[in-house]
């Protein structure tokens, strides 16, 4: 950019990123959500965002350079979330993931690889907010499915005690920093060379 | 704003689109998510065939033929295939049907708004509604942006069709990274171009801007309205009662 940027409020061009690495995201999300009708995968689905996901993360985190922007993706996330059947509860969450992520990369200043590393770590963790009416609702929430199949309930039934919350949100961090350091192999291998980056 | 202004169309379709967004969140609420149970289910009928009419209205054919054979399939599979089934193929059935079911409608409503709703129309419906502008232009830029996704993915898709890399192609490990950084690539391109193209639209000053979109509610916005309420209030009284 030829001129100044002036300080360090978002400007149009920052918000067009977003909406383009938002969809892109959105896209490939909801791509693996397809897959979420066999019961492990639908378990599996926040670590293979994570790392699915982090490709175009990563990228992304390469156009942050201001506060906020990280907290509107993973904000519209939640939004779109609530709009394909997931209850109310992924929005609160991701807006509560989005600003510990965004708090870790303005940790970096924006730039410091390391840091960029461990947000897109943290970033994906909107996607267990889709799992919390499994757990907080559980009664409502199989009530809702057995219109899928008894066999369908029972076995997300016995994959889902309720420490496993916690144990998804591990697995999605680990997932989320493979995807990370994916990202930035591809990073380097790619979009580097394509000038994008 | 009393006096008609110039609207860049004459074809105005049919709802407001802050009618829409309404219409995409009753079918988010009540269709995908089936809040209410067995109470509100004839409403959850009305809701699944809205679509169909409103697609007719907007005359798009082609999609609304679609959407019924799918769902005649699916009627046809449930009375003729299902009570035959047993064991692992039933359930398998049962979960195709389901889903099938409950997402058919928020699908069509969802190709229904973003097929007859301007990106402008969407902005000026949430300037109207007050949302602040760093939520409002990421994800007007990604209304306009899923169709490019998709021409693009098919393209990639092609392409990499003719290398034998896709499913079954013996190199699904690649698919990854030759399916998804091209995707990325593109897309960062294209949107290099639109930041350009929205920038001389005024979309990176701070001021307020105009806009050429005339809103507003009509008939057809006050049926659905008066619809809406009728749910809503069937539901509450179903809650309390």
């Amino acid at each position: 950019m030829s001129k100044k940027e002036s300080g360090n409020k978002l400007n149009g061009r920052d918000l067009i990123n977003i909406g383009i690495y938002t969809a892109i995201y959105f896209v490939i999300a909801m791509a693996l959500a397809m897959t979420g009708l066999i019961p492990i995968f639908l378990i599996l689905l926040s670590s293979m965002i994570g790392i699915v996901g982090g490709i175009p993360f990563m990228l992304f985190l390469t156009k942050v350079k201001k506060p906020g922007m990280i907290l509107i993706m993973s904000t519209i996330m939640g939004i779109l979330m609530f709009v394909t059947g997931m209850t109310w509860m992924p929005i609160p969450f991701s807006v509560v993931t989005g600003l510990i992520a965004e708090l870790v990369y303005r940790g970096g200043n924006y730039k410091s690889m390391r840091s960029a590393i461990l947000t897109a770590g943290i970033f994906p963790l909107w996607s267990c907010g889709n799992y919390l009416p499994l757990f907080l609702q559980r009664e409502q929430y199989f009530a809702d499915r057995t219109s899928y199949g008894q066999e369908y309930v029972d076995s997300v039934m016995n994959l889902t005690p309720v420490w496993m919350f916690f144990v998804l949100l591990a697995a999605t961090f680990v997932c989320g920093i493979i995807g990370g350091l994916l990202g930035k192999a591809l990073l380097k291998k790619h979009f580097e060379r394509a000038g994008i980056a | 704003m009393s006096e008609e202004t110039w609207t860049p169309s004459k074809k105005k379709s049919l709802l407001d689109p802050r009618t829409k967004l309404l219409l995409i969140f009753v079918e988010a609420v009540l269709v995908l998510a089936t809040t209410g149970g067995e109470r509100l289910f004839w409403f959850r009928i009305v809701f699944a065939v809205l679509p169909f009419l409103l697609l007719l209205s907007a005359k798009r054919y082609k999609i609304c033929i679609i959407g019924l054979a799918v769902l005649c399939t699916i009627f046809l599979l449930e009375y003729t295939v299902f009570p035959y089934a047993h064991g692992l193929s039933a359930s398998m059935l049962v979960l195709v049907i389901t889903i099938i079911n409950r997402f058919l409608p928020a699908y069509l409503t969802g190709v229904y708004v973003i097929r007859t709703t301007k990106v402008s129309e969407f902005k000026a419906a949430m300037e109207k509604l007050h949302m602040p502008d760093v939520l409002t232009i990421p994800m007007c830029v990604m209304f306009r942006f899923f169709p490019t996704i998709r021409e693009e993915n098919e393209a990639i898709r092609a392409a990499m069709k003719m290398r034998g890399i896709r499913f079954g192609g013996g190199k699904v490990g690649k698919m990854l990274e030759y399916r998804i950084v091209p995707m990325i690539t593109c897309a960062a391109k294209i949107g290099e171009e639109l930041s350009a193209a929205a920038l001389t639209r005024g979309l990176g000053k701070y001021k307020k801007r105009t806009n050429i979109c005339h809103i507003g509610f009509g008939w057809a916005d006050i049926v659905i309205f008066l619809l809406v309420a009728a749910t809503v209030l069937y539901w509450i009284l179903g809650v309390f009662a």
